[in-house]
């Protein structure tokens, strides 16, 4: 497979070469120790959404370096990897049957929701730390961080907020904008590995934070940050910031291809 | 290969299929000669477009095929612009107010239900009223009696309301409150529905104004323009709920549809046509009134959090 290569000498270039555009941060280093590092990159780090686009791949690789595993199998190391969309308020509702038709009549405002998250790891992230350090650092759907807003939060129970957010997380998991995926995250060599990640035809549009951890005995290591921006191009970009821009000029524009529609279709009804 | 992004909407559709639903619903408009978005508010929201999206589009839509149609009634002196005007008039009054409702319970999360209770309603009367009708005239036809139409000229309670106007083309002296509520009732339906409001106002202008049948059609598609540019541009403005890009697929579908549709028409008996109207509006409502009351297998839904707050 070429690409299956190209993403290797990708990934060993990066292992050698300064990473320009990836922030990184040093999550724990203890004096005089050779440290383990993490270094990854993206295969695209902008996605433009056309009229076409029916959704993409990227594929998310790095390297370990200063790694003391002497080959790709034991699982000295967890890599998981995080891909965060915009995070916005929205509203969960839930329905109940009100004199013989369903009707939304329960409501909760969720806070802080990722348009998009996607976690993938070699395995269970819960076997990889405990839920203080997965809260931490965001990994896995227990640790989103949804904040609840508004008067009913007190009212509904803990068990009634819980409700609510898998709910949205059952869903968002359906339109395939939340993943998360145990056997996500491939070695493929003694230290380096790569992910790949759906990105569906409906992912929102934002700024993407791609995160990348590397643990060990359920610490985080290392950690590394690239970016992903996910824009409209063309003529759907143009029409979305118009709509939202100039809705007013929007609004009477689209009256105007209307009328012009209209006089076009009349003016070939007369012709026969 | 033929998927596309439609930007407001939010959603990829598949190019063919937009335009194919445009087309027969425009077939059926031909065909029967009505406006056609009672029929396609309700696709666009069973092929997955937002309620209030399918609702501001075919909004946009029928302007384009109401401008197309008023023109040929125009052509043959069929408009009563003063009837029209104050009509219209009431509309944009009703559409501002039916806008303003959509974005309310939009923010409450009512919107998909009303609008579904509201084509549920409207179909429902309608489908069974036509059915009924054509039944009847079918049966009489068949007995070799003649069709007759009912004629005006008789008083109602509508002459003795005040602020009366003269409405020379249509040849009455009314008062402008019956027009105006009338307009301002069919410009809310064309907020909250999408629809050109025709299958109201026209029985309405016949049976309630008593206005001759030559101008009914004329006159009632005059008004609609306005009507429907003005729910477009609140809508577009207040909601930010008009795709133009589905707008305009489902225009072009709508008037190469509507050609055939036409043609098709000719060939085929007045009653009968009406009789397969009533039974497809009657299977949208059918098919709306299922979902509603079926339990569905998802309870929950998440949607944007719209202002309020």
């Amino acid at each position: 497979m070429t690409l299956r290569a190209l993403i290797i000498a990708l990934a060993a270039l990066f292992a050698t070469s300064f990473c320009a555009n990836a922030q990184e941060t040093r999550v724990s280093a203890p004096k005089g120790q050779i440290i383990e590092k993490i270094e990854s990159d993206l295969s695209s780090r902008r996605i433009e959404i056309e009229s076409n686009f029916t959704g993409q791949q990227i594929v998310i690789f790095g390297t370990i370096e200063n790694s003391k595993q002497s080959d790709f199998e034991p699982g000295l190391y967890d890599v998981v990897v995080v891909v965060k969309g915009p995070r916005d308020t929205i509203v969960a509702r839930r329905k109940s049957k009100v004199a013989g038709i369903w009707i939304n009549t329960r409501s909760l405002t969720l806070g802080n929701a990722p348009g998009y998250y996607a976690v993938l790891s070699r395995r269970d992230v819960h076997k990889i730390a405990s839920d203080t350090v997965l809260n931490a650092y965001g990994l896995g759907f227990d640790a989103i961080g949804f904040r609840p807003i508004g008067k009913n939060v007190p009212a509904l129970a803990a068990q009634g907020l819980s409700e609510f957010t898998d709910a949205v997380i059952r869903i968002m998991q359906r339109e395939g904008l939340y993943i998360y995926d145990p056997d996500g995250v491939v070695f493929v060599g003694r230290n380096l590995f790569r992910a790949t990640v759906n990105l569906p035809a409906n992912v929102p549009i934002g700024n993407y934070a791609t995160d990348v951890y590397l643990l060990r005995n359920g610490e985080v290591l290392s950690h590394n940050r690239s970016n992903l921006r996910i824009t409209k191009a063309g003529f759907e970009r143009f029409v979305y910031a118009a709509a939202f821009d100039y809705p007013l000029l929007y609004g009477i524009i689209a009256v105007i291809v209307a009328i012009v529609a209209g006089l076009a279709a009349s003016a070939m009804t007369r012709r026969d | 290969m033929f998927e596309i992004y439609l930007p407001i909407a939010e959603l990829s559709v598949n190019l063919l299929v937009i335009l194919g639903m445009g087309g027969a619903v425009g077939f059926l408009s031909g065909m029967f000669g009505v406006g056609g978005g009672f029929l396609m508010t309700p696709l666009l929201i069973f092929s997955g477009i937002p309620p209030a999206v399918a609702v501001a589009t075919e909004a946009n839509q029928i302007v384009a095929s109401s401008v197309s149609g008023s023109l040929a009634q125009w052509r043959r002196g069929n408009v009563d612009i003063k009837m029209g005007t104050v009509l219209l008039v009431g509309g944009i009054v009703g559409a501002v107010f039916g806008v303003q409702l959509v974005r309310v319970l939009r923010q409450l999360g009512q919107v998909d239900l009303i609008i579904s209770l509201s084509y549920v309603t409207f179909l429902g009367i309608i489908g069974v009223l036509m059915l009924i009708e054509s039944v009847r005239a079918i049966r009489r036809a068949r007995a070799g009696g003649q069709v007759s139409m009912r004629r005006s000229g008789q008083h109602n309670w509508i002459h003795g309301l005040p602020f009366k106007m003269r409405f020379k083309h249509s040849k009455l002296y009314i008062s402008a409150l019956p027009p105006l509520l009338l307009g301002a009732f069919v410009g809310l339906l064309a907020a909250i529905m999408g629809v050109g409001g025709g299958f109201i106002m026209v029985p309405a202008m016949i049976y309630l104004l008593r206005m001759p049948t030559n101008v009914v059609v004329g006159t009632s598609l005059f008004q609609i323009i306005f009507v429907t540019a003005a729910v477009t541009v609140l809508h577009a403005t207040t909601n930010k709920t008009v795709d133009v890009m589905l707008a305009l697929i489902l225009m072009i579908g709508g008037v190469i549809g509507a050609q055939f549709g036409a043609r098709a028409g000719q060939y085929l008996k007045g009653e009968q046509l009406r009789a397969l109207l009533a039974i497809m509006v009657l299977a949208v409502c059918l098919r709306l009134l299922f979902d509603l009351v079926i339990r569905p297998e998802e309870l929950y839904s998440i949607g944007p959090a719209l202002g309020g707050h």
